[in-house]
């Protein structure tokens, strides 16, 4: 018996040359193979199904990926314009609450109203200055020692003036002081500003009844007379005056609008 | 064994890529050259031909070609990787980046050659293989930071500071 033993590497060359011969006629006599092919399309068909579902898996997640990028930068946009509005928003109500507070306050006093500037709160240190700085100056008329006023009192005079904005100093400051008088008592004292601002100047032993109104006289020149100061706490007589300590009708950290009263006004509303 | 298994995972890989809703340059990555370029590590040249002749005529018969010019090219391109490999002592990513690259391009340029001797038309020309070879050597690319991810993974050296870390 005969063994043919081949070489791996001549086995593979004439494994190859078969090949090539069988290519050859493949080449030169068409067709068939339609088995072939059936078998090569159902081989491969789960294959490319799975492909295609993971190509679609990918196309679904990019899209996916796509809108939801939109829809964070839609929402960023949002944000922002809905911050914007909140701040507009704002900006109109306080323009509103200043405009009903500039009202309100040209009501209650329509007889100072024609002497008198309309100012904004521009700005407020009522803790080491006591004082506001109004958006109105000489230009719109405003003097210095001007009377400025709230809604529910007074709050001080125009100590500084520039161009287009003047400085108020407050009756809480210490230095502040103004002529003042009680209704249905007799005479007038002086109001002492500073952190606990009082009244004092009346005879010992006056009788001020707690919430009596503390009015402007006019005395000193700045204030128009009656106009209100505060309200009178427990007085209490030292030495040789009575001295009623006031409590301010007008809280100056509330005030956004204030009418400044021209210095030469005179009379009551 | 495992051969087996990643020629049948690369011929699967080979048919998937051909899905229309996958990008249409992945069609051209030949990914059953890879189990060629991994049996270069196990086998002399003529056992690489072996595995190429048998890719190749796995995909002349799955793209319903002319079946032989692909197993033929299949064989020369294992021979030629097995050798360039021993030749320069490959290891690494470059054993597989060079491996993959040269496969596909000893593949193509055979094949292109067996079908013109034959007188038949190919089916595609330059364009085609360049594709062929720049896919194939990515799909190379990939196995090649797989297989390292892997070593890393498997190292040593992970196992020790795994365990310091735990003390």
């Amino acid at each position: 018996m005969v063994r043919i033993r081949l070489r791996p590497d001549l086995t593979i060359t004439l494994v190859c040359a078969a090949l090539y011969v069988g290519s050859a006629a493949q080449v030169r006599s068409p067709g068939g193979g339609s088995a072939l092919s059936l078998a090569a399309v159902t081989i491969a068909a789960p294959a490319v199904a799975l492909g295609n579902a993971v190509g679609s898996a990918w196309e679904d997640f990019r899209a996916g990926r796509r809108s939801l990028a939109a829809t964070l930068a839609e929402l960023g946009r949002l944000r922002g314009e809905n911050a914007e509005l909140r701040r507009t928003n704002q900006l109109l109500g306080a323009e509103v609450a200043e405009l009903r507070q500039g009202s309100a306050l040209l009501a209650a006093f329509p007889s100072l109203a024609d002497h008198a500037v309309l100012a904004r709160v521009a700005a407020r240190d009522l803790l080491r200055t006591h004082s506001l700085r109004l958006d109105r100056g000489s230009a719109d008329g405003v003097r210095p020692d001007s009377a400025v006023l709230a809604q529910s009192g007074l709050l001080g005079r125009v100590d500084r003036v520039l161009e287009h904005s003047a400085r108020v100093q407050l009756l809480s400051h210490p230095a502040a002081a103004a002529a003042a008088a009680f209704p249905g008592v007799t005479g007038e004292g002086l109001l002492v500003g500073g952190d606990s601002p009082h009244v004092t100047g009346f005879p010992p032993y006056t009788k001020i009844a707690p919430d009596t109104p503390v009015l402007s006289t006019g005395s000193e020149g700045i204030y128009p007379p009656g106009l209100v100061f505060g309200t009178a706490l427990e007085a209490r007589t030292e030495g040789l005056f009575t001295v009623v300590p006031v409590a301010l009708a007008a809280h100056p950290s509330e005030v956004t609008v204030v009418l400044v009263l021209a210095p030469a006004t005179k009379g009551p509303s | 064994m495992t051969l087996a298994a990643a020629f049948l995972a690369a011929l699967l890989l080979q048919l998937a890529l051909t899905a229309s809703r996958l990008w249409w340059v992945l069609a051209a990555c030949q990914p059953l050259l890879l189990p060629v370029v991994g049996s270069a590590r196990r086998f002399g040249p003529v056992g690489v031909a072996w595995t190429g002749l048998a890719a190749g005529i796995a995909t002349d018969l799955l793209a319903e070609r002319i079946i032989g010019p692909g197993g033929i090219a299949g064989a020369v391109a294992g021979a030629a990787v097995a050798v360039v490999v021993r030749r320069f002592e490959m290891e690494g990513p470059l054993y597989w980046i060079v491996g993959s690259l040269l496969a596909a391009a000893c593949s193509e340029t055979a094949w292109l050659l067996i079908v013109v001797t034959l007188g038949a038309k190919p089916d595609h020309l330059l364009l085609g293989a360049f594709a062929t070879v720049a896919m194939t050597g990515a799909a190379g690319l990939l196995v090649a930071a797989a297989e390292r991810l892997a070593r890393a993974w498997r190292s040593p050296e992970r196992r020790r500071r795994r365990v310091l870390r735990r003390l």
